[in-house]
């Protein structure tokens, strides 16, 4: 059995638990909650007709009541960088915790999701800034932990990513 | 002996591992249930458990914790929360801890639970208040916009309006037709003025200018002010029988200086009277009392009305949208605007009701000090300004390019200013002024900020970019955003300078130049009253640096407009037309303070004064003495500028030298 561990990444409330959360148990709650500590969770998917199991590591939200500890990173094979599409802040924090990321952590894939697509009148993330994080050769895909559009192609992306 | 820390643990709710090697751990305290739920061991559980298979967290802690264990050092090393979930479903939070003891390598782990709750309680009300925070920002972001928008199109109407009735005057028109047209400008000026309170009271970025000094002035005279308002505002009290009283100490030696700006004082002093007014009884009386101490200034409005609503606290009064008990007043906006501003300026304001009858309505500002006096002074006004200096040797007619996206302001403003002599060519949006501008060079490029294709900021940005001999010598903006700050934001931007729509023409024509010549800013905004220094083409001369062409064409332009000025003026004055009167002899006074036309000024000034108050008194004997003042400096000039010719014949030809700019067509 194949096993490859995802690490979440993103600043706080753009939406990292429910993405997991929706992924693994297809479930959604809109009451944000926010993470404490790293919660760990496991789904197989099924990846050209290998198994692979995925060990999701939620991390809480870098911000200053809470920094992202990078050893957590290790024995990571990808990880997918979140940001809220009506929040553009978080676009910049995203941009930030990659740019950590690939020095405290060297190159590892990762997918770049914007989150809550399914609040498109409130998007903030104009499709020129969106061009240039495509412009930067990442896969980036609009996702929505509410009504499932894009999470399970993020998640397989980035296991296609992972597993070249 | 064996260490006490094993027991304390155990009491503290610790679980205690001992690393055996090969990645196996074994129970030094006894098993707990919630241990055994979470990682599926039955209750007697003997044997090495390898908890890298139980947990993938503690898997990438014991990378650290070996590390710490290989080092030898004393204390601990101590994981962050992580959380588990049982088989039951219970999320559990645990914690882990690396520590050495007896030679043992031993790990703790304990589930703090109470604790771990706190924390996410602490934080998630912390990330709440962060995400309430961000979105009443881009709340207030989106209402300013829209706010911004609205105040656009609302002016938008007004600009065609303006600048129609500045047509039609010129039209001969029946003297029905004129005291229509004065009542329609008049209409004009009264929604543009409320637009501009809308836009006061609500902007923030008007919020941000007042947080610092206004520094459009030197520092107001708060009686100066009150005596305007008392002024202006008598008749209205007359006309209900009610008596407008002023009360000052007379003492001449009280300084009534204060922080602030005489326009928004007297709008104050307007709206406390207006709220005075709507309350008070016919046969009444309403005072304004004005007193000083040592930091402050305080004014007071006493009225013998009802008296304030025992219910309604004074803070609630000046709040937003608060409109009195019965209802009285239009929006419930113009007593907060008040507190917004004497509060901005560090003042203060309130309201009580009065022993035997009525209220008091008050507000005090500090004293304009040394300091800010002095700062003041030194600070330009804003309006229609440009710090880059303006174009010093400016002749007519001047080929201009106008941009608006506006059929009616593009006809309108193109017929005006041929009409003043100028060529213009006219275009749409910024697209097509930036190819013309690359076509031909222009001495004055109008832009419209909103235009689509290209807007004004982007073909400024263009226009700048053009080959040095392509620049035209003033790029102006026009905007429908005339707040002190967009005005300043368009400076920033490279404007040489702003001018809010709906603006009147005559306005144009001294930022172009027209009448002012040297410093338009100063003569348009500036109220420095000229010095009688030498003759008045001498004095017109200082001001163009010598340049005698361009003194003579600044002569017969004075000349050809001044005529028809008065003429407006005695109209203005016998048809009791305030707007019209304060205009036109506003205009008049820029004109002859170039010339060091000290009488022709003063009576200019006060002509303007008495049209900005409607107060009609004194005004056709103050333009009869104008009129007397300006036919000496016409003869004066008339004769000097003859003089001045032949002169100059000999120096034409350095004349010419000097003026080696781009030729203008008309």
């Amino acid at each position: 059995m194949i096993q490859k561990k995802i690490c979440m990444l993103g600043a706080f409330a753009v939406g990292k638990t429910s993405l997991v959360r929706r992924f693994v148990e297809s479930i959604f709650s809109d009451t944000y909650q926010t993470t404490v500590g790293v919660k760990i969770d496991k789904k197989v998917m099924q990846l050209e007709g290998t198994d692979v199991t995925l060990i999701l590591w939620d991390l809480y939200g870098d911000d200053d009541f809470q920094r992202i500890r990078w050893s957590y990173f290790k024995g990571a094979a990808g990880y997918l960088l979140v940001a809220d599409g009506t929040r553009k802040a978080t676009l910049e924090k995203a941009l930030d915790l990659e740019e950590r990321a690939r020095k405290e952590v060297g190159a590892v894939p990762f997918v770049f999701v914007l989150n809550k697509s399914d609040l498109a009148e409130e998007w903030e993330i104009d499709s020129e800034a969106e061009a240039k994080l495509r412009s930067r050769q990442w896969t980036v895909l609009r996702a929505s932990a509410k009504n499932g559009d894009g999470v399970e192609e993020a998640f397989m992306e980035l296991t296609r990513k992972m597993m070249r | 002996m064996d260490s006490p820390l094993p027991q304390f643990l155990r009491e503290l709710g610790f679980v205690l591992l001992e690393h055996r090697g090969d990645g196996l751990f074994a129970f030094l305290s006894p098993q707990p249930a919630w241990l055994n739920s979470l990682w599926n061991l039955s209750a007697d559980f003997h044997q090495g458990i390898a908890i890298t298979e139980k947990s993938p967290f503690l898997e990438n802690f014991l990378v650290e914790a070996d590390a710490f264990w290989a080092s030898h050092q004393n204390g601990l090393c101590e994981s962050e929360t992580w959380i588990e979930t049982s088989d039951t479903g219970k999320e559990v939070p645990l914690k882990a801890i690396a520590l050495q003891f007896d030679g043992k390598r031993v790990l703790a782990l304990h589930s703090p639970e109470p604790q771990f709750r706190e924390r996410v309680q602490l934080l998630q009300t912390a990330r709440n208040a962060l995400l309430e925070h961000e979105r009443l920002q881009r709340e207030i972001q989106k209402k300013e916009i829209l706010l911004h928008c609205i105040i656009h199109d609302l002016s938008q109407p007004l600009s065609v309006m303006s600048v129609a009735f500045d047509s039609m005057e010129e039209e001969s028109v029946s003297e029905r037709g004129k005291g229509l047209l004065a009542l329609g400008r008049k209409a004009t000026d009264q929604q543009l003025s409320m637009i501009r309170d809308i836009l006061q009271v609500f902007s923030s970025d008007l919020k941000a200018s007042l947080a610092g000094m206004d520094t459009s002035e030197a520092a107001p005279n708060l009686l100066v002010s009150a005596r305007t308002v008392h002024a202006s505002m008598s008749s209205v009290f007359a006309s209900k029988n009610i008596q407008l009283r002023l009360d000052v100490p007379d003492d001449a030696r009280l300084n009534w200086q204060v922080r602030g700006e005489s326009s928004r004082i007297e709008r104050i002093f307007s709206n406390l009277l207006e709220n005075a007014l709507r309350y008070s009884p016919p046969e009444s009386q309403v005072t304004i009392r004005l007193s000083s101490d040592s930091e402050y200034v305080r004014a007071e409005v006493d009225d013998e009305g009802p008296g304030l609503p025992k219910d309604l606290p004074p803070s609630q009064i000046f709040s937003l949208f608060s409109k009195g008990k019965e209802g009285g007043g239009k929006a419930g906006l113009g007593l907060y605007f008040c507190r917004l501003t004497v509060e901005r300026w560090g003042g203060s304001i309130s309201c009580e009701s009065l022993p035997t009858k009525g209220s008091r309505f008050w507000f005090r500002l500090p004293k304009a000090s040394a300091v800010e006096k002095a700062r003041t002074e030194k600070t330009k006004p804003i309006t229609a300004v440009n710090d880059k200096g303006s174009p010093k040797k400016k002749s007519h007619p001047m080929r201009i390019l106008l941009a608006d996206d506006q059929d009616e302001i593009r006809l309108l403003t193109t017929n005006q200013l041929e009409r003043s002599g100028h060529s213009v060519l006219p275009v749409a949006n910024g697209k097509e002024a930036f190819e013309a501008a690359r076509r031909e060079r222009f001495d004055v490029v109008l832009l419209d900020e909103d235009m689509p294709v290209l807007g004004g900021l982007q073909a400024l940005k263009a226009i700048r970019e053009l080959p040095k001999e392509s620049v035209p010598k003033s790029i102006i903006a026009l905007t429908g955003y005339n707040s002190e700050p967009d005005r300043a934001r368009l400076q920033a931007a490279g404007f040489d300078f702003v001018i809010g729509k709906p603006f009147r023409l005559d306005m144009l024509e001294r930022l172009l130049g027209g009448d002012t010549g040297a410093e338009p800013n100063k003569i348009a905004e500036s109220a420095e009253p000229p010095k009688a220094q030498g003759s008045p083409f001498s004095n017109v001369l200082d001001r163009v640096g010598g340049d005698e062409k361009l003194a003579r064409q600044m002569v017969a332009t004075f000349l050809r407009d001044t005529p028809p000025r008065i003429k407006g003026i005695a109209n203005a004055a016998q048809q009791k037309n305030g707007s019209s009167l304060a205009s036109l002899a506003h205009a008049l006074k820029g004109s002859v303070a170039i010339f060091g036309a000290v009488e022709a000024h003063e009576f200019s000034e006060r002509l303007q004064e008495a049209g900005r108050r409607n107060d009609f008194g004194e005004a056709a004997s103050l333009a009869k003495q104008l009129e007397e003042e300006i036919a000496k400096l016409e003869a004066n000039l008339r004769g000097y500028a003859g003089r001045e010719r032949s002169r100059a014949t000999g120096t034409r030809s350095k004349t010419k030298r000097r003026h080696s700019g781009p030729k203008r067509s008309s």
